[in-house]
């Protein structure tokens, strides 16, 4: 079976307003993060992929499946959807064992694995309790022990940090992590552009329908080639350094650290700046404790690819 | 890059099969309806009528009885065709407030809530899922519909002195097929007018007018236009037509406008159809806000 979720031209039009267009993309296991601001499509996007709602044109592959063959989708796929929405009266045990129960388990084996995926999420001794009274955290976490309770290759989670305290995000973090490294697929949408950081091997950047780019982030980076990369570099002698950089390299930007213990430099062209780095640093004329990049990160690729911090946090 | 240690195991045990998933949305429908006490109440009201029909048989084939209650003629109650489609009727009228107040509860509080995306993210279909309430809602109708209606056949031909069962089985299909013809059809109606009408109490209202206004409307038609097919709108008198028919009971004083039994099944049909194509319309996880 393909282990990759393939998008082959995909776009989705709600009438006259467009949902995604044109989006062509390969992802491979691991945790992929769909990053975007609202209205952007990445909840479109992940409804064409469960077959929660079909394209207007292109072919969707998960794994070698169809989206329209929901049966076998959803038997290997677990969908966390970002709306706070539940069947009515039923308590958290109730949601997990009927969807279990709709996987088409035996009764013995959704009570046991009821049990593990609420020990998962840590909502253990809530589950006796209506969804009704739940928080918006415990709400979270049930739909993710949902998501992941009859055990699926592709976990698709739509905002799953929402709401969550700090404590809960980092436990879900620290769980997407563990699934990732086990070798399950995660996709993750998330305005959180710190965690993305974070979490993400991928990231998918959207906007507008449009898909604008995808890859590890410092691929993404480095292909931001208008952009000058910003290096921040520890030393004894910034100044020195700083105007070092400027007569040799397309530095065209330097700025000194607070501290006036570092400085920030911008390089058109990032593998020339390195290899004059170690040269100064061979030289011995500036003491280089620590040179760190300073905008590979999500949040930099977001705005300088997007326009905007995205409502980051 | 991460390098990844592929213990992560799928679930790789045995699952019943697709079908066997819809009785569970089934049963869970079916534990839906009946958690109010409104229904519970409905479907005691619904099974009056058949105890008075208990004693009726009983009367009718037990001479002591009869003489003890002071009736002195033997003819007082005659069990045939003719009283089974009384049976038949009150049984298939006492059904509809049953079905508008259970209907909604099985799909409108779904929609109300947004919860199909998240039952329709589970390996079932749109089909399964409809297929599952319209189960239980005809589960539930059986309850008070052919059900009771065969029970009293059976007691009639047990308590008859006379080789009964045998002479009268047309009875028996006649209130089989025209009972589960009425529950299909009001089955199918209500969960479409539910999926239509997200608040409950609404819905209930709107699968009575269902059945009742066309009957208006075609009376209009019928006294305008000065023609019996207007007929073809009157739900109540379509089914008395048709149930007349499949008992082999006596027409009714208004057999002047009968309607050939072919243009009530094809109207029956279209019904089924619109408001499967209601359903079909319906139901999709949709989520409206993008993101």
């Amino acid at each position: 079976m393909n282990d990759q979720i393939i998008f082959e031209d995909v776009s989705k039009f709600y009438g006259e307003v467009l949902g995604v267009n044109r989006i062509s993309l390969s992802i491979p296991p691991g945790i992929t993060t769909l990053v975007g601001p609202n209205g952007s499509g990445k909840t479109t996007l992940m409804n064409l992929m469960t077959g929660l709602v079909q394209p207007s044109n292109g072919r969707i592959s998960v794994m070698g499946l169809s989206p329209t063959n929901s049966p076998e989708l959803f038997r290997i796929l677990g969908y966390c959807a970002q709306f706070d929405s539940f069947p009515r009266g039923i308590n958290g045990w109730e949601l997990i064992f009927d969807s279990l129960m709709l996987h088409g388990m035996s009764e013995a084996e959704a009570f046991e694995l009821t049990q593990e995926s609420l020990e998962r999420v840590q909502l253990g001794e809530a589950a006796q309790r209506k969804i009704a009274g739940y928080s918006k955290g415990m709400r979270q976490k049930v739909r993710l022990a949902q998501a992941i309770a009859h055990h699926p290759r592709v976990l698709v989670l739509d905002e799953p940090l929402n709401g969550l305290d700090p404590m809960a995000r980092a436990e879900s973090i620290a769980l997407f992590q563990e699934l990732g490294r086990q070798g399950m697929h995660l996709l993750i949408s998330s305005h959180i552009l710190d965690e993305v950081d974070r979490i993400s091997d991928r990231v998918v950047l959207i906007t507008g329908g449009y898909l604008v780019a995808e890859g590890s982030i410092k691929q993404v980076r480095q292909e931001v080639r208008e952009k000058p990369m910003q290096v921040l570099i520890r030393c004894d002698q910034p100044a020195l350094l700083a105007a070092k950089m400027f007569s040799v390299n397309h530095c065209v930007e330097a700025r000194l650290n607070t501290d006036e213990r570092g400085v920030f430099l911008r390089t058109g062209d990032i593998d020339q700046f390195y290899s004059m780095l170690n040269e100064i640093a061979a030289e011995g004329l500036v003491k280089v404790e620590s040179v760190a990049p300073a905008d590979d990160d999500a949040s930099a690729i977001y705005q300088y690819l997007i326009g905007s911090d995205g409502g980051a946090s | 890059m991460s390098v990844y240690k592929h213990i992560y195991r799928v679930y790789d045990g045995k699952v019943t099969p697709a079908w066997a998933r819809v009785f569970v949305l089934a049963r869970y429908g079916f534990n839906e309806g009946w958690s109010s006490k409104i229904t519970i109440g409905l479907f005691t009201l619904c099974l009056l009528p058949p105890i008075v029909f208990l004693i009726g048989i009983y009367l009718a084939n037990n001479p002591i009885a009869r003489a003890l209650m002071g009736f002195r003629s033997p003819q007082i109650l005659t069990i045939d065709a003719g009283f089974f489609l009384k049976v038949l009727e009150i049984q298939s009228w006492f059904a509809l407030p049953l079905a508008s107040w259970i209907a909604p509860r099985l799909i409108s509080f779904d929609l109300a809530d947004n919860a199909l995306p998240i039952l329709l993210s589970h390996p079932i279909s749109r089909f399964g899922y409809v297929l599952g309430k319209f189960i239980a809602l005809f589960a539930s109708l059986s309850l008070v519909t052919w059900v009771p209606c065969l029970l009293l056949f059976v007691y009639q031909s047990y308590s008859s002195p006379l080789p009964w069962f045998a002479v009268n089985l047309q009875i028996a299909c006649g209130l089989l097929a025209g009972e589960l013809i009425w529950i299909v059809f009001l089955s199918i109606l209500g969960l479409a007018l539910s999926s239509w009408v997200k608040w409950r109490v609404m819905a209930t209202g709107a699968i009575f007018a269902a059945v009742f206004v066309p009957a208006g409307v075609g009376g209009i038609v019928t006294g305008v236009l000065r023609t019996k097919w207007g007929f073809l709108l009157n739900i109540p008198f379509m089914m008395t037509s048709l149930w007349q028919r499949l008992l082999g009971a006596p027409e009714s004083a208004r057999a002047s406008f009968s309607l050939p039994t072919e243009s009530i099944a094809t109207m029956l049909v279209l019904a089924c159809c619109l408001s499967i194509a209601m359903l079909n319309a319906r139901i999709r996880a949709r989520e409206v806000v993008r993101g």
